[in-house]
């Protein structure tokens, strides 16, 4: 049975997240602690351009999170206006998302077979996992925008921002949780990534192509077909 | 009481030279050229205002960095422009006769004088860790600040609380505006604060009879308005990856970025990177030791100084986000792989089968 999961919107939205999260997380692994030295034996007043300079990684760093930012806003969008978009939301209220929980965490303990009970387009843990991977995308863009802003006290960002950076203890302590929930959404990727290999061998539903050409392969029809349609 | 004008020319001093100090003055309070005229007109016509300057939990570099004022000379601020009436570190007098001055300028003077706060009050065991002229120095505090037209927390004790109130603050040392809650609080954080920053605040606060405009934070928006990074002279080596590695380094003796050995300018808002100390002659990253970030909150728990990351408390271990990070990425990596093979063997066909 061959499902459409994903919207070519949220297709080019996860791989344009992908690619922002890695080049921000490389950058700023850069801006926090300074690994190698910018171009030797250059006055620094013209080095500020040429190569692999800070200035050059910030940049990049800031340009990445612009668009990051942009990508955010246009997933919260489609969210909005498409029910197909929407699947990652967990629902506390309904006793099947609790069940769901239950049977999957047994699958991940490897107590209970894969094929066992019944079949998720996004299984509880998942709907679960998401939602708090997209505050933490949320944290970052916020203390993020937040420490940009402070450079310029009085201007767009600072008036909008501003205020995260003093709600969390000062500039230094925000810089502190920038970095940790940063090594956090990465941890998270990793998982993601296992859970989609994890998937795919196991189940041979095609997870991983979904995110390319937007379907997925099931034996029965998954308990949560309703959210599709 | 008398004019600014009126005193200085009581002191001799000429018109011309009345009217540079008042164009000095101007500058340094940030204010744009066009404000000269006002300024003079200010100084003119405001009567000195009474100040009264008390003293709390603290080590008193507030009052050194405020005599070594240059711009305007403190001895002018002192004696000519202020009418500091209350200063138990600086006043001849003591014990009860100075006491007894300070009750009678309240008195007199209800609504109208600068309470200027050096320090922070103790809350623990009722006040009784810093007391003042035989009462604990809260009651203190808030007998001088009922009348008062205004209040200036000097340095960050005042401001913050600063390294009395760093973990695990066993005196409940608390900032004044956790004290003060009816007043206008004006915070001047550093330890100290800049000399001619402090100057400059208790001189707009005469001259225009009113607090200069303030952050979010409650500091005053023209001096604290900029990072030290943003206004650091070494900014261009921060810019091209030109970072001091050890403080004996090749890179240390050329003046390169301190960032990497702890340099706390990216995050501190002050004016040391522009107005300098002692008259601009220099100030820490200057001379060549990183920015510890003194008048940001709670900058003693930020450390070790002279790292860029804080130290995460693992157990027996040394630790910041990097390294946590990295052995939490490793481990969900190697998680992964075991569960996946795992995965596999409980999943696989055979035991099906079986």
């Amino acid at each position: 049975m061959r499902i459409y999961v994903f919207s070519p919107g949220l297709r080019i939205w996860h791989w344009v997240n992908f690619l922002t999260i890695l080049v921000l997380f490389g950058t700023g692994l850069y801006i926090g602690n300074p690994f190698f030295s910018g171009p030797p034996g250059i006055e620094a007043t013209h080095a500020y351009g040429e190569g692999l300079t800070m200035g050059f990684i910030r940049k990049i760093h800031f340009l990445a999170g612009y668009i990051l930012l942009a990508s955010f806003i246009f997933r919260v969008i489609i969210g909005i206006f498409s029910k197909r978009d929407r699947m990652v939301l967990p629902r506390f209220w309904t006793r099947d998302y609790w069940s769901s929980l239950k049977e999957i965490t047994l699958k991940y303990l490897l107590l209970k077979k894969d094929s066992d009970g019944r079949e998720y387009i996004r299984n509880a843990c998942a709907r679960t996992a998401y939602p708090l991977i997209y505050l933490a995308i949320l944290f970052m863009i916020v203390t993020g925008f937040g420490m940009y802003g402070l450079s310029n006290p009085g201007g767009f960002w600072s008036s909008l921002l501003g205020w995260v950076v003093w709600a969390l203890g000062g500039e230094f302590q925000t810089h502190m949780w920038h970095r940790w929930v940063a090594w956090l959404i990465i941890v998270a990727a990793i998982l993601h990534v296992y859970f989609v290999i994890r998937e795919e061998i196991i189940r041979r539903n095609g997870e991983i192509s979904s995110m390319i050409n937007g379907y997925k392969y099931f034996e029965k029809e998954p308990a949560d077909i309703g959210d599709l349609k | 009481m008398e004019t600014f004008w009126e005193a200085f020319k009581r002191h001799g001093v000429s018109r011309r030279d009345f009217i540079k100090f008042a164009t000095t003055l101007t500058g340094f309070m940030g204010l744009a050229p066009s404000m000269v005229p006002t300024v003079i007109r200010a100084m003119e016509t405001k009567p000195r205002v009474p100040v009264i300057w008390i003293h709390g939990l603290e080590c008193t570099c507030c009052s050194e960095s405020f005599i070594r004022s240059a711009t305007p000379l403190v001895s002018d601020v002192v004696l000519s422009m202020i009418s500091l009436e209350y200063d138990d570190t600086l006043s001849a007098a003591a014990g009860d006769a100075v006491e007894e001055h300070r009750r009678r300028i309240i008195k007199e003077y209800w609504g109208n004088y600068i309470l200027a706060v050096e320090g922070n009050p103790p809350l623990g065991e009722e006040g009784m860790f810093c007391v003042v002229n035989g009462k604990p120095f809260l009651e203190h505090l808030k007998e001088s600040a009922e009348g008062a037209k205004a209040v200036i927390a000097w340095g960050s004790c005042a401001s913050w609380g600063c390294v009395q109130a760093a973990r695990p603050n066993p005196t409940t040392a608390v900032s004044i505006d956790k004290v003060i809650k009816d007043k206008p609080v004006v915070k001047v954080p550093g330890c100290p604060p800049i000399a001619e920053v402090m100057t400059g605040v208790i001189m707009y606060m005469v001259l225009f009879g009113k607090i200069p405009p303030l952050d979010s934070q409650g500091r005053p928006k023209m001096f604290y308005g900029n990072r030290i990074h943003d206004t650091c002279y070494r900014r261009a080596f921060f810019n091209a990856g030109q970072f001091v590695e050890r403080f004996d380094d090749e890179g240390a003796k050329k003046g390169w970025c301190l960032y990497k050995v702890g340099c706390r300018g990216p995050t501190t808002y002050n004016q040391c990177g522009s107005m300098r100390w002692y008259n601009g002659l220099s100030y820490p990253i200057q001379a060549g030791h990183g920015c510890i970030g003194c008048s940001e909150k709670d900058f003693w728990d930020n450390g070790p100084f002279y790292e860029r990351l804080t130290h995460i408390p693992v157990p027996r271990q040394e630790a910041d986000a990097d390294k946590v990070g990295a052995v939490a990425a490793a481990a969900a990596v190697g998680g992964a792989v075991v569960h996946g093979i795992l995965s596999k063997i409980r999943n696989s066909k055979k035991r099906e089968e079986v």
